[in-house]
């Protein structure tokens, strides 16, 4: 949390450096650029959201291997079309996806899932 | 040659009678000792409802056999077997040994890590303090 905290103050701090050095052009990029940020959304006049960071769910559990026959698990990571929701979706992890639409493509040859959606 | 594990799994008809699949089953095992290899799990899992029509069935029984060969022979010959069998609609035979080797391995590094953690801890608990007297002489 405190790690957190830490680049949250320096970021409008530099920002109004930019402000006091340059009236200019310089200036207007400065905040443009703080606003940017993904980590700092606190100052922001409207959309005033906070976004929760996503975990890599099999990260968390600590898998080491993905079963394709536990179509439960997999479930959730796939849509009601039947299409594999995106890592930017679920937050999972990089390798972890990689497992997963393996073992989801191994569930839908074996009729576990459906590769699209009943009519 | 090292051993191979393959998944395979099947799909029988809901209507045919267990014995009919228990008959499927035996032949398979016959084959597979035929061939040198050997069935290490047989499980059945039962009547479910599958998550697309095969055949126009929306059910099918499903069987599970685990098994280990030192070559892939095998498997063609099961799976030629299955594709004659009028009760089967459905297999897959997946191979398993690597991804079984991978998880072993990111197993044992995982003990290892946690096993050495108590000793690591301690210095990245000096290191925010450290960073903070570098803010600090920098404002």
């Amino acid at each position: 949390m405190a790690e957190d905290n830490a680049p949250q103050h320096h970021a409008p701090a530099s920002g109004s450096q930019h402000h006091g050095a340059g009236s200019g052009p310089p200036g207007s990029s400065g905040p443009r650029a703080q606003g940017g940020r993904p980590g700092g959304p606190a100052k922001r006049g409207k959309r005033n959201f906070i976004r929760k960071k996503k975990v890599c769910r099999f990260c968390v559990d600590k898998v080491d291997f993905i079963d394709y026959k536990k179509a439960d698990v997999l479930s959730p990571f796939i849509q009601e079309r039947g299409k594999i929701l995106p890592r930017r979706m679920t937050g999972t992890c990089a390798r972890h996806q990689r497992w997963l639409t393996v073992a989801i493509k191994r569930a839908q040859n074996i009729a576990l899932l459906p590769f699209a959606a009943e009519l | 040659m090292e051993e191979r594990q393959y998944d395979l799994i099947f799909i029988c008809r809901p209507d045919t009678p267990e014995p009919e699949i228990d008959k499927v089953i035996s032949t398979l095992e016959h084959t597979a000792t035929e061939k040198g290899a050997k069935i290490e799990k047989t499980e059945k899992w039962g009547r479910k409802r599958m998550a697309y029509r095969v055949h126009r069935l929306r059910e099918g029984f499903y069987v599970y056999l685990v098994i280990r060969s030192s070559h892939g022979e095998v498997v063609k010959e099961l799976e030629r077997r299955l594709k004659v069998s009028d009760v089967v609609i459905k297999y897959l035979t997946i191979r398993l040994d690597e991804e079984l080797k991978r998880q072993e391995k990111l197993k044992r590094h995982r003990e290892r890590r946690a096993a050495r953690r108590p000793r690591k801890a301690t210095p990245t608990a000096q290191v925010p303090s450290a960073a903070g007297g570098e803010q600090a002489t920098a404002l």
